[in-house]
């Protein structure tokens, strides 16, 4: 087997593996943790859109969870819409927003940009927040939307009483996230993308329109962001301004791709997969004795890696990952050693 | 009509308090290009400073500022060459170093948590407070004494930093690494000695800030974070960089808070609030006082 037959190989294994979990992991509680990691990795895949790709730091991506979450529930409450349905339509809605936010603000220079993103989550939150309805649509203020519970899975509703359906669902999400990501990276519009979030002017000297291109970025990542949204509303059935419209949901986003390493496919994923059990283990275990300390954890292991890792952790565990390939892969020796 | 007169008196004064809070900010953002998301935290360190200070020496409020703004000078100056200078070398051929966001939204969490932890998270009132609830009255207008010092110490600071930017050594040498570090590098400046004392210059005035909200304001582990959110509206409507845009940008908000009520409910105005941000953001990026830099 050659290195690059063996990589495909471990992949392969790792995406049968992921699906072969709910044979094994039956426990509701177990389940629901790595839905989570799942969900979290897939929204910050859908982020590293704009965030990776483009080079600049959007802290506003919950926005868009938010019009998913609202949209869908909304069609499913007072028009009985299928969720499904409700999904893409907040999909669109969220793609649209996303453009009328980008068109001005991506010009900008980063920190401005990021700024900007954040501004706009909060207005969206106090907005919603003060408003019982919007025409014909209650959005209830700040006591957000309850799901009523139906006694039977559907499919059509989206809604299922054990766990695994959720879990099948948002890994076919996930992998279809990386999909279109592997794609875009591949594509001529995402190495465009790549020049211009480093170097603007250069890419702008050879012809790339970047700001269109930042712009077409920003409609696909908000489209995909804004899926995750009904998700969070079909799996909890409650949703309220301060869970899906929140600073804090958008900064993790954030943290989760520096720290696995933005711009990478496998970085989200890889951020997802460490930052996710560090903050749910010690948010369980620790909260009761001294709460504050998971978010100093954070705090702690946010600095150093960015002080040690700047890239993020893609770039050693992919070393160590091309390493166990030459070890195990049956790879030419001499032609390992050259590349070391 | 005199309601009116009351309120905007009582925003002025809130406002320029507000331009104080930010002046720390923007003085950061315009030598180092990075905005500080730790900025409210700092407040909330210089508060506690004070807070401690007064409670255990009994010292007047405002004398606070003899402990205050060493520590928070040699706080800020330390977290530059620790934290913040190591990442600056290891980017320096990135445009745009976002990674020191995070940093600094690490050291946010870090401080904030861990005052959590040490002082818990009830809301403590400055005591001895001599200044406690002090009225002066104009006529019929009412006029809270710690707001009004508070506004006068916010006017001195900010006319002192802009004489110590102009007329001094340090100030022009500040000035010159923050139009291009290239070129003052070249002119024998150390951008690395100059990014440590903007930096605590920048931390201390938190600390200002901090020692002038204790005597009328609660002081609790995430006091910092509406300042914060707030500081960073100030600054983009002023001008990121630019101290009388901090000042006016601060009364500007101030004026909001205190009259929007009157005309709709107290939660709208905070829509109001970001919709100006983003306003001033769209139509004129470099604000009310911001000069158009390209760094």
């Amino acid at each position: 087997m050659t290195p690059e037959r063996f990589k495909k190989f471990c992949l392969a294994a790792a995406v049968l593996a992921a699906f072969a979990v709910p044979l094994v992991v039956h426990s509701p509680t177990y389940l629901h943790m790595l839905i989570m990691l799942f969900l979290y990795a897939y929204m910050t895949t859908t982020w590293n859109l704009v965030g990776g790709f483009a080079g600049v730091l959007p802290l506003g991506h919950s926005v868009f969870v938010g019009i998913g979450a609202y949209v869908s529930t909304m069609l499913w409450l007072q028009w009985g819409i299928s969720p499904w349905i409700g999904m893409f339509a907040g999909g669109i809605l969220a793609a649209f927003v996303g453009v009328l936010i980008g068109l001005p603000t991506l010009k900008m220079r980063g920190a401005y940009f990021a700024l900007s993103t954040m501004a706009f989550v909060e207005g969206m939150r106090v907005i919603v927040e003060n408003l019982d309805k919007v025409g014909p649509f209650v959005l209830n203020g700040p006591r957000g939307l309850n799901i009523p519970p139906i006694e039977h899975d559907s499919f059509a509703a989206f809604q299922f009483i054990d766990k695994q359906p959720y879990y099948y669902i948002v890994l076919v999400m996930l992998l279809l996230a990386v999909f279109i990501t592997w794609r875009v990276a591949r594509s001529k519009m995402g190495y465009l993308l790549m020049a211009g979030g480093e170097e603007p002017d250069a890419a702008q000297a050879l012809g790339a329109n970047v700001t269109r291109l930042k712009v077409m970025a920003m409609a696909l990542s908000s489209f995909l962001t804004a899926l995750a949204g009904t998700f969070i509303a079909q799996l909890t059935l409650f949703i309220y301004p301060k869970s899906v419209l929140t600073l804090d949901l958008s900064f993790e986003l954030a943290f989760i791709a520096l720290i696995g390493g933005r711009g990478s496919i496998a970085g989200p994923i890889l951020g997802a997969l460490l930052l996710r059990p560090v903050t749910e283990v010690s948010r369980m275990y620790l909260s009761d004795s001294l709460p504050g300390l998971h978010l100093i954890i954070l705090g702690v292991v946010l600095i150093l890696v960015m002080l040690f890792q700047p890239r993020g952790l893609q770039e050693p565990l992919g070393r160590l990952f091309d390493r166990f390939v030459r070890r195990f892969g049956g790879g030419d020796k001499a032609a390992a050693e050259v590349d070391a | 009509m005199f309601y009116f007169f009351q309120d905007v008196l009582d925003g002025v004064l809130m406002g320029s308090i507000y331009g104080l809070v930010a002046l720390g900010l923007t003085l950061i953002f315009g030598v180092l290009k990075v905005i500080n998301f730790a900025h409210g935290s700092f407040i909330m360190l210089g508060m506690f400073v004070a807070y401690w200070a007064v409670a255990l020496s009994g010292l007047h409020p405002y004398l606070a500022l003899i402990i205050v703004l060493p520590t928070m000078f040699f706080f800020g100056y330390y977290f530059q060459k620790l934290l913040i200078q190591p990442i600056f070398k290891a980017e320096s051929n990135v445009r745009e170093p976002t990674t020191v966001i995070i940093v600094t939204t690490g050291v946010w969490y870090i401080l904030d948590n861990l005052a959590l932890i040490l002082f818990g998270p009830d809301y403590r009132a400055l005591s001895p407070n001599p200044l406690k609830g002090k009225m002066l009255e104009f006529g019929d207008l009412i006029i809270s004494e710690p707001k009004l010092y508070g506004c006068l110490i916010a006017l001195a600071t900010a006319g002192f930093l802009a004489w110590f930017l102009r007329k001094t050594r340090m100030g022009r040498a500040i000035r010159a690494v923050s139009l291009d570090r290239e070129a003052a590098s070249l002119m024998g400046i150390s951008q690395w000695k100059i990014f440590a004392v903007a930096m605590g210059i920048g931390t201390a005035v938190a600390g200002i800030s901090g020692v002038v909200l204790t005597p009328f304001y609660n002081v609790y582990p995430s006091v910092g974070v509406p300042f914060d959110v707030k500081s960073f509206v100030i600054v983009v409507l002023g001008g990121l960089g630019s101290i009388p845009g901090a000042m006016i940008g601060g009364i500007i908000i101030g004026l909001i808070e205190s009259l929007g009520p009157i005309y709709m409910t107290a939660t709208w105005t905070e829509a109001i609030v970001y919709g100006l941000f983003l306003l001033v953001l769209f139509v004129k990026p470099s604000g009310l006082f911001g000069v158009k830099y390209d760094w």
